[in-house]
């Protein structure tokens, strides 16, 4: 059965191709909603008008689609709360250099 | 309204914007190439025929081009806003290329009737270019400080056209009231200050964050700058056309270099704050850059009083000063910005539809760093040279200086055409 871990463990393959570094680990990824048929990932970017956006929101959702035929994926793309430093794990600042 | 669609909707098409990199690409080649066989002219008074022609190769095939290229690509997606016409970017690109041919070898023959004849067409695909981005900006929706300084950029490129071409007619058929030499130093410093390095300020405050991952910083010295240039270009503006100098030049003077040092007290404040505390390769380039323009700053407020000064000290003077403009701060921002702009735009047109579905490549394989660093140490080397020959008037070390500089640009033709010929990468499974 699908866990919104599966889910969060498949975005680990979504990679900022700027930063090198995966979105979960980023700190983009802020919520994941499994309702029947249905996938939510709600994320946000670490700057608001990244020309990336299209492609890493496009890449979250072929990845969960990837992940489970069937379902419908949304990607929720928010800006509040905005993302911050802080929220990366401690590899994904180790690897930027703080 | 989702932002990431509007970015996708509103990018120009891939190749109208390749076009004017790989063109102006090729031009930093061709500088690099032309000034290495004419090293023997890089001396003496400014104003000489060789000289100018090298000059507007850099400013206008080298530097021009590609901020044309920049901001096709740039302006949609900062402002969100679609481009007023591809058509006439097209259009403007062969006008330019070919007005620029002529214009730089009627320079070289100094033949001054065909000399004017192909700065109107330079003129023309300016003011084409002029036109179709002030359409464009004209629907913006959420201003913001970048937007201001490219609208701000575009009025400077007109009077630096205006000036250019009253130039160039003064030189077939004299008319001028004023000095041609001095009249020259207003079209040089509209292009300068008020072209060119109000883009890269007003793009800096969008691109350094972003790239360096800065965050919670403060963008008011960039309204201070924005005041400070402007009220010292205008100044300018006026002092070049009375009869003589007065103390509103020095002022003038004064007004942008106190910009130019609250714009790099905002890079810091940026630079401060960022999450990426490892400087890429790009980034380098761009900080080196500002110290090139600090550099500059200093000798643009000593050259006021060139009255005080030997000519054969001036006219040195007036040469590194330039250089460094050039070569210093513009050369070395723009390969920083394009090791980071253009595997983006590669990228995007060939890998962000088949992202999840097939192994893509990081931005930074796109090309060799390693090369990309020797580069740099190649360039910095050119650079230290060239202002050094200059100085002491050494041949030997100006044909070496040059002949780096050309090396340099090799290397950054080679890797910029590694990011556009990219090609997937295989899956390791």
């Amino acid at each position: 059965m699908l866990t919104e871990e599966n889910v969060m463990n498949t975005l680990r393959s979504v990679i900022d191709p700027e930063i090198g570094l995966n979105i979960v680990d980023l700190g983009l990824v802020y919520d994941i909603i499994i309702e029947e048929a249905m996938i939510t990932v709600t994320m946000t970017l670490t700057t608001p008008g990244c020309p990336m956006h299209s492609s890493i929101t496009g890449w979250v959702e072929n990845q969960v689609k990837s992940l489970e035929p069937g379902y419908e994926v949304f990607v929720n793309l928010v800006w509040e709360p905005a993302w911050t430093p802080e929220k990366m794990s401690d590899e994904a600042k180790q690897s930027l250099g703080q | 309204m989702q932002p990431a669609q509007v970015a996708g909707k509103m990018s120009p098409s891939y190749k109208m914007v390749r076009k004017y990199f790989i063109a102006s690409i090729f031009e930093f080649v061709l500088l690099t190439f032309m000034m290495f066989i004419n090293a023997d002219s890089i001396k003496g008074f400014h104003f000489q025929s060789k000289l100018l022609g090298l000059t507007h190769i850099a400013t206008l095939g080298w530097i021009t081009m590609i901020i044309f290229g920049a901001m096709f690509q740039l302006v949609p997606v900062v402002l969100q806003v679609k481009l007023f016409s591809e058509k006439l970017a097209e259009a403007q690109f062969w006008i330019f290329l070919f007005g620029l041919t002529g214009m730089v070898l009627f320079f070289f023959k100094f033949d001054t009737f065909f000399l004017a004849i192909f700065a109107s067409l330079v003129s023309l695909a300016m003011l084409i270019f002029i036109f179709n981005i002030t359409m464009s900006i004209i629907k913006v929706k959420e201003w913001n400080i970048t937007g201001t300084y490219i609208a701000a950029a575009l009025v400077y490129l007109f009077f630096t056209v205006v000036a250019g071409i009253m130039m160039a007619i003064n030189l077939y058929h004299p008319y001028f009231k004023t000095n041609h030499l001095e009249y020259l130093k207003l079209h040089a410093h509209l292009a300068f200050i008020g072209w060119v390095s109000m883009v890269i300020m007003g793009v800096s405050y969008k691109l350094i964050p972003m790239f360096s991952l800065s965050h919670g910083f403060s963008l008011k010295p960039a309204k201070w700058t924005f005041g400070f240039i402007n009220a010292g270009l205008i100044l300018m503006t006026v002092e070049y056309h009375l009869p003589e100098r007065t103390i509103m030049l020095p002022i003038a003077t004064l007004l942008i270099a106190v910009g130019n040092i609250i714009f790099l007290y905002q890079v810091y404040l940026i630079m401060k704050s960022r999450v990426r505390k490892i400087l890429d390769v790009g980034l380098t380039y761009t900080m080196v850059s500002f110290g090139m323009m600090f550099i500059a700053t200093a000798l643009g407020v000593f050259l006021v009083f060139e009255n005080f000064l030997k000519p054969e000290y001036l006219s040195k003077l007036v040469l590194v000063y330039g250089y460094l403009i050039l070569f210093g701060y513009f050369s070395l921002i723009i390969v920083g910005q394009m090791y980071k702009i253009v595997p983006f735009l590669v990228w995007f047109h060939k890998f962000s539809a088949k992202v999840g579905l097939e192994p893509v490549p990081m931005l930074k394989d796109m090309f060799n760093e390693n090369y990309a660093k020797v580069e740099f140490v190649v360039m910095n080397l050119a650079l230290t040279g060239t202002v050094a020959a200059i100085a002491f008037e050494n041949r030997v070390a100006m044909y070496i200086s040059t002949g780096l500089m050309f090396l340099s640009s090799l290397i950054f033709m080679k890797n910029m055409f590694s990011i556009f010929l990219t090609k997937g990468i295989k899956n390791a499974d």
